[in-house]
């Protein structure tokens, strides 16, 4: 197979820390998805001689970057950092050394095989308000799609449900690599999955749309906001009678709201209500997902009406508010930055969004969407550069401002003193598709370069 | 005259053309006239495709063909220099799987042999699919019928001038070429209506009963044309049927079979009832497992046009392996790479790009993959699909290594006249003007479950 990179001996010894993880964690159940043990190793690894990518506070040549207890202990210059003795050293020279990538919105854990619904929990139709709904009461852990993501450098990834409701359920923010599910959940509800526009429809089309594809409520925008304003109203006035606090007993006030939602035993704990408070206090973000210009502004003017802490995401038709959406200040999630143009755009209509919000100031993140694409990442952020956004700016897009807007930014997103070590060793530009990837690390923990697709790679290989 | 399918696309262009010359002022749009006689592209990084790369080298384009590739070529006074220092120039990106301009057309779903749907008559040139496409660098495309059937319709092979007749955008003399499906498609199709094929059997069964039905359609008609050569004045031709004309005519080798396929065990099935009935296959499509047996489909000169990266859609696609196209191309097999999406087919250039990361492919031999061995699945690699004096001056200009990232499609040639440049305001088009028209299906994804049927 190719790659020579760890053929070094110093840095065999890591490689042979992680074959022993491989044998470990699999035993017989060679056909499972590696789970990794994270429990950081005892000693320090030295990531040296590379070009190391910081993204907070520059590039450095010929650096030198240490992991110590499942964090980084320090980074900097040969000259500045001093490699402790007994320290396994990891020879970079030649390569990139950068954080570990997040990919703010995936389905990974909910969808195996697209095709077959026993494998897919990617979102729960039968009605549109759903915050109640948790992705980690789906995530599977085990999937296949999770090392082969990690492959490509990705550490950390936001799971969503998919965008057919107006309020889905609540993301999770995960660490790609773990013995169990639990091990993975870095933060459980993270945020609050919203949508406005025309995926939530509920027009007998797509996944939401009724059997024999008759239209039911809400089938058109107003009804999509009149829906998800009532459901505030309902989390607001649930939340009054509470005194504010979430997961009391209800006071036996009669509920005000008809309908499911003011419904049910007086004294019980409305988890649909209960699931809306922490976003109507402002604590965490919703990601409200929103494609055309006209939208962004009818599902801005809805938010900032409840003060909802706001991610904006996709934006990927929404080139003639873009002084609008600057104005908001809110981090903004482009794409998929492959979205096509509509008719009669310019060919880079999309490709140039990412790069003429930077311009305006935006604090700009980009997603993948996707289950299995999540590993092409880093490319939609080399399309991003291609088109206008600064470098600089771009490996934010995939690194810290994901971790700032997910509020993780102290723990991720950089390579910066006390952070967690995911660090990733590539041979090359990480945003360009002919890189590899070499060496990927989580929790300080040297993360075994193996999938099901390099398993039938090497079963496969040509023998000449 | 045999019962072979008659170029109707060739019929028609004649009348276009006659329209064009009635029109007198009209004929100024055709494509030559505004190509210049010659065309330098000088001092580029030129990859040709067919003989390696040549630093600081020229391409001298002469009335729409390729006249010199080189270090040096000889300049005649007076021809357009275009200075490319520090740009790439490539031949033309060609994309052997392509459903782009068909609209909602793709699938004829209503039965799973249906080889006389010719693509041509769902062909809408104005679809913006097509301009994106050429602004990243696409010069040819194959558009293929759907993989809802077994046996499905004839393809039309298209050179990209956005902005031209549909007429004028069919490639010249190309073969024709017919979709094939296999797997969980048709069987999904037709299963959920609980109606024949619902399993792979049954996939295999209906192939080889149309076969059988064509044998002797072929018999027929083969008697009745030997009478009418021997002169027999009282030959009564046998009944004309579309259908089994064009299956007679797979028999007959006068059509190239591409066929949607993904799962090593039916590749060889596919190549064994190929033997049985004695057609070749030119190449698998999506072939995700090829890497598996790719020795013994290289021995059947079968070709591929495979995903880069694309797996676990389905079933047949979870063993997919981005290293497949290196590995197929070290076992011996012809590998193409091909979008099968109106978003992939923008850019097909960094697609082959990542053959550089997943196997080691040579720079060379990635740019091979999108553009002369497509070129060659499609019949028109001696034509097109290299930069080789004779051929057709398909030429892409771009700001960098076509490879990277950060590639983009600066200028695109297409039988030596400017058709796309990006310096351009507005869409960047040269020929067009006017109101495009939105993609029926495939916007933005390149799940071959997106549409009925499958693509």
């Amino acid at each position: 197979m190719p790659g020579t990179f760890f053929e070094r001996s110093a840095a065999m010894r890591v490689f042979g820390i992680s074959a022993s993880l491989v044998l470990s964690a699999s035993t017989s159940l060679l056909a499972q998805a590696p789970m990794v043990d994270i429990t950081p190793p005892a000693g320090t690894i030295a990531i040296t001689g590379g070009k190391v990518l910081t993204v907070s506070h520059g590039v450095i040549e010929n650096g030198v970057v240490l992991l110590e207890g499942g964090k980084i202990a320090a980074v900097g210059t040969a000259a500045s950092v001093k490699v402790p003795k007994g320290a396994t050293v990891v020879d970079a020279k030649g390569m990139t050394v950068y954080p570990g990538l997040i990919d703010s919105e995936t389905r990974l854990g909910l969808s195996e095989i697209a095709s077959d619904r026993m494998t897919n929990d990617t979102v729960e139709p039968s009605e549109e308000i759903f915050p109640q709904m948790h992705v980690y009461d789906a995530f599977h852990a085990e999937s296949e799609h999770i090392p082969i993501t990690r492959f490509n450098g990705i550490t950390n990834a936001i799971v969503a449900p998919s965008s057919s409701d107006t309020i889905p359920g609540q993301d999770s923010f995960i660490q790609l690599a773990g013995r169990d599910r639990d091990s993975m959940l870095m933060v459980k509800d993270v945020a609050l999955a919203m949508n406005f526009g025309e995926e939530p429809k509920r027009n007998g089309r797509g996944e939401g749309g009724a059997a024999g594809g008759a239209s039911r409520y809400p089938s058109t925008r107003m009804g999509e906001i009149s829906q998800m304003k009532q459901a505030l109203i309902d989390a607001q006035e649930y939340m009054a009678r509470r005194g504010g606090t979430a997961g009391a007993g209800e006071s036996g006030a009669t509920a005000a709201a008809g309908g499911r939602a003011g419904g049910g035993a007086a004294s019980s704990t409305l988890l649909r209500n209960e699931a809306l408070i922490p976003y109507l206090k402002g604590e965490k973000p919703v990601v409200l997902g929103v494609y055309d210009g006209h939208d962004v502004e009818t599902a801005m003017a809805f938010a900032q009406e409840f003060h909802l802490k706001v991610i904006l995401s996709h934006v990927t038709r929404a080139q003639d508010v873009l002084d609008k959406i600057a104005s908001y200040h809110v981090p903004v999630i482009v794409g998929p930055i492959f979205d096509l143009p509509t008719a009669n755009e310019r060919y880079d209509a999309v490709y140039s969004i990412p790069g003429e919000l930077a311009k305006r100031g935006v604090k700009v993140i980009l997603a993948s969407y996707n289950v299995s694409n999540s590993r092409n990442l880093p490319y939609e952020a080399g399309f991003a550069v291609a088109y206008g956004l600064p470098y600089d700016e771009a490996m934010k897009a995939i690194t810290l401002n994901a971790a700032e807007a997910f509020g993780m930014g102290d723990k991720l997103g950089s390579l910066d003193v006390g952070k967690i070590a995911n660090v990733v060793i590539a041979d090359g530009d990480p945003l360009d598709v002919r890189t590899s990837v070499k060496q990927v690390y989580i929790n300080g923990v040297a993360i075994p370069m193996e999938t099901r697709q390099t398993k039938l790679r090497d079963e496969y290989w040509p023998k000449k | 005259m045999s019962p072979s399918v008659p170029r109707l696309a060739s019929a028609s262009a004649i009348a276009g053309l006659l329209l064009l010359c009635a029109g007198g002022a009209m004929i100024a749009t055709a494509q030559s006239s505004t190509a210049p006689a010659d065309l330098i592209i000088k001092d580029a990084t030129v990859m040709t495709a067919s003989h390696g790369t040549i630093q600081h080298g020229s391409v001298w384009l002469h009335n729409g063909k390729i006249a010199g590739v080189g270090a040096t070529v000889s300049a005649p006074p007076g021809a357009t220099v275009i200075d490319a220092t520090g740009k790439y120039v490539t031949p033309g990106i060609i994309d052997p799987h392509s459903h782009s301009a068909l609209g909602d057309d793709v699938n004829e779903a209503t039965s799973p042999v249906t080889p006389s749907m010719m693509m041509i008559d769902a062909f809408d040139n104005r679809d913006k699919a097509l301009y994106q496409a050429l602004a990243g660098g696409v010069t040819s495309e194959l558009l293929l019928h759907g993989s809802a059937n077994m046996i499905g319709g004839q393809a039309v092979v298209i050179k990209n001038k956005f902005g031209l007749s549909k007429e004028e955008m069919l490639f010249p003399n190309a073969p024709q070429s017919i979709k094939f499906a296999s797997g969980e498609n048709p069987k999904r199709v037709y299963g959920t209506r609980n109606q024949l094929p619902s399993t792979r059997m049954g996939n295999f069964e209906v192939m080889r009963q149309s076969f059988e039905d064509a044998k002797v359609y072929r018999r027929e008609w083969d008697a009745y044309n030997d009478k009418v050569a021997k002169g027999d004045k009282d030959a009564r031709p046998p009944h004309r049927d579309l259908k089994l004309e064009a299956l007679a005519d797979i028999l007959r080798g006068k059509l190239l079979v591409q066929i949607h396929c993904y799962r090593a065990d039916e590749f060889l099935t596919e190549e064994a009832i190929a033997k049985e009935y004695g057609f070749k296959i030119r190449a698998f499509h999506h072939a995700l497992e090829m890497y598996k047996v790719g020795g013994k489909i290289a021995a059947d000169g079968t070709g591929i046009a495979t995903f880069t990266d694309w797996y676990g859609g389905k079933y047949e696609m979870w063993d997919g392996i981005p290293w497949n196209a290196v590995m197929s191309m070290r076992e011996g097999v012809r590998v193409a790479l091909k979008s099968d999406s109106n978003d992939h087919i923008r850019r097909l250039n960094q697609e082959a790009g990542k053959m550089v990361h997943y196997g080691g492919a040579t720079e060379d031999e990635a740019i091979t993959m999108v553009t002369l061995n497509p070129a060659w699945i499609m019949g028109i690699d001696d034509k097109t699909g290299s930069l080789d004096v004779g051929k057709d001056g398909d030429v892409v200009i771009w700001n960098m290594d076509p490879l990277s990232t950060y590639a983009r499609a600066e200028k695109v040639y297409i039988d030596g006249d400017l058709f796309f440049d990006s310096s351009l305001p507005g869409f960047g088009t040269t020929h067009f003007s006017g109101v495009m028209h939105g993609s029926g299906f495939g916007a933005g994804e390149d799940d071959d479950d997106d549409i009925e049927g499958g693509n």
